[in-house]
């Protein structure tokens, strides 16, 4: 394999490609088309872009209020699930904890409910058990954030835990013997090491966040509201509009692009810590 | 093009026909109604159709304006909409102060009094009785959203008919017209008959494959897994055989199947499947995958010749040239009926089709009752109608046939609103029942194999029946 | 040596959010299970009727099918990700030109909220006007309608799933493969130990937390799949993909079954618990307690 002519690899590269983009690109070219041509004869080549649905999507005050509830909500809870994560798979990985394989599995069994069911009681909480006074925990972005927990920090514990395992202990016990405090040990040695893996986990986690729909639609209404959620509203019995679902589908790619970009040099950085030939 | 059909085309339309609010000489009588709730907002739920995003986009800034009180109306999709409702209803949250109530979900809800009764609220309080609002001014469609009694537990917002819908151009054609005279030896016209219904079809199926071209004669609204398909057939179908709500007696202890005195597996209720399903054969590819959305679509882009299309999209698909290929070709009919159903419809024991649509009502949990009453009263008044009806076709009120604006507008659909208004009474809401969704829920999977041909027609419908006969006793309607 | 305490502390909020937001609703849910309620039957108050929702699931075929076609669903998806994201990943620890380019381009599948890839498919696999229909018809003359033909609604449904997913897979497995240290291969290779001798008893087995960490996500999201699937099928043709999870949906959405909702969910999350516990058990438990 590795002396293979660059030839392969980029046919390779080229036919993955384009099987991963055909979709996206058909995203943008029903975004580029309008409505009357939808049913019409299939054309793969795009031709005569039609832009009104760009206009129409960028002038919307609404979306870009969900575009922005988006953002914060799934910035905070991948940020929040990936640290918590973290000091969850430190805790499993170091300590004699009795019971800790138990809970390590415990967790995830929160990511396995099926969500329909557990709007209703989630629902109740939200707006019987955690108030405030007037204040209830229903439709707003911290409520949204420790909800996508219940799925995105079983998920960080299970993908950090093997990144945290492979640090070698002899590490934190040198630095101990340094004189070093569990604090420093944690922040200072541990967490840069496990650069790669917190970058992909941060990555899946802002990704499972920013695509969630069910649990989204029921626990907000007014003021929390995310993009998925938009987007079903152009899902109408008078006809689904397709143009504009793409367009909105094509701006949501944009600040999930720039996130990518941000974390995936994290995930290169690791590639020359321990890179692998194979 | 004059008609601004959806808000996605109409955004400018909207802020244009904001600022030019009328000019009512009842503003005063508003603002003094309004002042013991100032700094009240208002929080409504309802489906993104193009009426509800009309209130959210133009009546609630309007009102607001107007009176001081805030209105904030959230869209979401059908599925959604209600699910966000009842939860909030059944636990008393209050977040919402108005709800949309669709056709099938009103006597659910009227069976929990989740809803406010408007009549009653507003006689007790004199003071909110503004002097634009009369019951009276409301279309007999509103008769779906009383009680017993009479009173009004919601304000319409949209009413549609399900409509026979042809291709004029088509059935104009002297060419085609001679084709199918040598053919049938009859004159092409929209069909009365089910027989020559499926005989236009067929035509048309035939022609367009002879011609290589992308038509054919009849849609169909059969997606074999969203309950689009069922409706059609129950709602749209079965009643033009004879086969009224959805073959289950009320009177007779919710019977279903015929062994017990229902009709649902009937012989009339096999022989509209039978009928339905060799429509289907012969409707265009995807209406096997068609919802109502889709079977707009079709017809929009020009693949069928006639077929029955929620009167929503009629008006689209007649006068949008942005989204339909036929702008200007389409005409409206009755549905093609069985022999007596137009009597029994005439008298008022059996209906011909679907009369489809919503209303705005307040639950009862609401903490803000008054002031959405105010709300609820400004856009039922016949003042705001006209614009409404032009950006989204809906006509709830008496008086909006007459507006000119909508007249011009009936030319441009066909006729569609001459005959929401001369033939509506034809048509019917959903039956009263309180157990709709469950039902149709625990029939659906049956029904779907009949569709994709795991069960056949008179099994299928037979076994349909058993089915609601033991969700019905499930639920404890039927003892 | 840190004390246990410390490690508590760090448990602590994971612990705590998870209590509140996934354990006292799974209560609620485990109680609901045991009555039946229809807030729109006759009588809408939740009546207790013991194990009787438990006992009617064992009969109730409709869910009886869903569990099957979602383990069929399942298999086929998860095993496909499983395979192509491990020779993506393997490809990608390669250099080449252009490889942070092809990367990016490979992870966008994911950014893709559900309901938006259940649009985007529909409309590319809508009978007779979708591309793929269409293409298929005139190229080779297959006649594909997802409307009528289950297989074709079905491996449509699987092969969207591994276009959606397989980049989690190669990601995860990624962040694998550049944590391993370099000496056990190079030892190997030294010994003359071919590539199927090295994947088989170095790479495997040091890689096989993660494999299997990342198994168990595609496992249950893939259990729970729904957007998707309302998107496209709505669960059709027939009941040929109504999974699990659109069963659930419809059961507790439009039907507003809570109490037999309720126990679905309940016998759901438990066989899909025992399900994962078995991978676990024979899989990692027995590495992980060596080591801890």
């Amino acid at each position: 394999m590795r002396k293979q002519s660059p030839i392969v690899g980029i046919i390779f590269w080229t036919v993955v490609s384009t099987l991963t983009l055909f979709p996206i690109y058909w995203l943008f070219v029903i975004s580029v088309k309008p409505a009357v041509q939808l049913f019409s004869t299939p054309d793969v080549i795009l031709s005569d872009p039609f832009w009104g649905n760009y206009a129409k999507v960028w002038g919307d005050r609404l979306l870009r209020s969900y575009m922005l509830n988006s953002v914060i909500i799934s910035t905070g809870n991948a940020i929040l699930c990936t640290i918590l994560g973290f000091f969850a798979c430190y805790a499993l990985s170091r300590f004699k904890m009795s019971g800790k394989e138990s809970i390590f599995f415990w967790t995830i069994t929160n990511r396995m409910a099926p969500p329909a069911v557990f709007l209703l009681p989630l629902f109740l909480l939200m707006t019987q058990v955690y108030t405030i006074g007037e204040w209830r925990l229903l439709d707003t972005q911290i409520g949204m954030i420790l909800v996508y927990c219940t799925f995105n920090l079983p998920f960080a514990i299970w993908t950090l835990r093997p990144t945290v395992d492979g640090i070698p202990k002899e590490l934190d016990e040198a630095a101990f013997v340094d004189g070093a405090s569990s604090w420093k040990v944690i922040t200072e040695i541990v967490f840069p090491l496990c650069r790669p893996g917190l970058a992909v986990t941060l990555i899946l986690t802002w990704v499972f966040a920013w695509n969630e729909y069910l649990l989204a639609a029921t626990l907000t209404n007014f003021n929390a509201r995310t993009l998925t959620t938009g987007l079903s509203e152009y899902v109408t019995t008078t006809g689904t509009e397709w143009g504009i679902m793409a367009t909105i589908s094509v701006f949501t790619l944009i600040p999930a692009l720039i996130v990518f970009g941000l974390v995936q040099k994290h995930i290169v950085a690791g590639l020359t810590f321990g890179a692998v030939k194979g | 093009m004059r008609f601004a059909l959806t808000i996605g085309a109409s955004a400018l339309a909207f802020t244009i026909a904001a600022t030019s609010a009328f000019a009512g000489s009842n503003d005063d009588w508003w603002k003094k109604a309004a002042e013991p709730y100032q700094g009240v907002t208002l929080r409504g739920v309802t489906e993104s159709s193009p009426p509800s995003l009309y209130i959210r986009e133009v009546l609630a800034p309007q009102f607001e304006e107007l009176t001081g009180i805030r209105v904030d109306v959230e869209t979401t999709s059908w599925d959604q909409m209600f699910d966000k409702a009842i939860k909030d209803m059944e636990a008393g949250t209050g977040i919402y102060d108005m709800v949309y109530i669709e056709q099938d979900i009103i006597y659910s809800y009227l069976a929990r009094d989740f809803l406010t009764n408007l009549t009653g609220l507003i006689a007790d309080n004199p003071d909110l009785k503004a002097p634009t609002y009369s019951e009276d001014n409301f279309t007999t469609f509103a008769d779906y959203f009383k009680d017993g009694d009479g009173n009004l537990y919601g304000v319409p917002m949209e009413a549609f008919i399900k409509v026979y819908l042809y291709r004029t151009d088509l059935f104009n054609d002297p060419e085609i017209q001679a084709a199918f005279k040598e053919k049938t030896g009859k004159d092409l016209k929209p069909a009365t008959t089910h027989a020559d219904y499926a005989e236009i079809a067929q035509f048309f199926t035939d022609y367009g494959k002879e011609n290589d071209m992308k038509l054919w004669g009849t849609t169909a609204q059969a997606h074999t897994g969203h309950v689009a398909s069922w409706y059609e057939y129950f709602e749209s179908v079965a009643p033009t055989f004879g086969v009224y709500n959805w073959g289950i007696d009320a009177d007779n202890n919710y019977a279903a199947s015929v062994a017990n005195g229902g009709s649902m597996n009937s012989e009339e209720a096999k022989e509209a499947m039978n009928w339905w399903l060799s429509m289907r054969d012969i409707a265009p590819p995807e209406s096997n995958a068609s919802t109502w959305t889709e079977v707009g679509t079709t017809f929009g882009a020009g693949r069928a010749a006639q077929g029955l299309v929620y009167g929503e999209n009629a008006g689209w698909i007649a006068a949008d040239k942005t989204k339909s290929l036929v702008v200007g070709k389409v005409g409206v009919a009755l549905p093609p009926l069985a022999d007596g159903v137009l009597a029994e419809a005439e008298s008022g024991e059996g209906y011909i089709g679907y009369y489809d649509g919503g209303a705005f009502g307040l639950p009862s949990t609401s903490k803000q009752k008054e002031a959405a009453a105010l709300f609820l009263q400004y856009i039922g008044q016949d003042e705001v109608q006209p614009d409404w009806a032009v950006a989204a076709p809906r006509v709830t009120n008496k008086s909006t046939y007459d507006d000119p604006k909508v007249q011009a507008m009936n030319e441009e659909l066909g006729g569609y609103y001459d005959m929401l208004k001369d033939k509506g009474y034809l048509f019917a809401g959903a039956p009263a029942y309180p157990f709709h969704a469950q039902v149709r829920e625990a029939t659906a999977p049956t029904f779907y194999k009949i569709l994709t041909g795991d069960l056949s027609v008179s099994d299928g419908l037979d076994q349909m029946a058993t089915i609601a006969e033991e969700e019905l006793t499930n639920l404890g309607y039927r003892k | 040596m840190q004390s246990n305490r410390l490690g508590w502390i760090l448990l602590a909020p994971t612990l705590t959010i998870l209590f509140f937001f996934g354990v006292l609703p799974f209560i609620y849910v485990v109680y609901v299970s045991f009555h039946s309620w229809n807030p729109f039957a006759a009588n809408p108050e939740m009546i207790f009727n013991g194990a009787d929702n438990f006992r009617r699931i064992v009969f109730d075929e409709e869910f009886l099918n869903s569990v099957g076609v979602t383990v069929m669903f399942v298999f086929f998806a998860v095993l496909s990700e499983l395979i192509l994201g491990y020779i993506l990943a393997q490809a990608f620890m390669k250099d080449f030109p252009g490889k942070s380019f092809f990367r990016t381009i490979h992870t966008l599948p994911l950014i893709m909220a559900p309901i938006i890839v259940g649009s985007v498919w529909k409309l590319m696999t809508t009978p007779s006007i979708g591309i793929i229909p269409h293409y298929l018809d005139e190229w080779f003359g297959i006649s594909m309608n997802i409307g009528t033909s289950a297989f074709a609604a079905f491996t449509t449904i699987v092969i969207m799933d591994i276009w959606h997913w397989t980049p989690l897979v190669t990601l995860t497995l990624i962040a694998a493969l550049v944590s391993l240290p370099p000496d056990p291969f190079e030892q190997a290779q030294i010994d003359g130990a071919n590539k199927r001798q090295i994947f088989w008893h170095i790479t495997l087995p040091m890689i096989a937390p993660a494999v299997v960490a990342t198994v168990f996500i595609r496992l249950m999201d893939a259990l729970r799949t729904v957007d998707e699937v309302w998107m496209l099928t709505g669960g059709g043709p027939g009941s040929s993909t109504r999974f699990v999870g659109v069963h659930i949906f419809k059961e507790v959405f439009p039907k507003t079954n809570y109490g037999y909702g309720s126990t679905i969910s309940v016998i759901v999350l438990y066989l899909t618990i025992v399900a994962c516990w078995l991978l676990y058990v024979t899989m990692l438990a027995p590495r992980n307690s060596k080591e801890g």
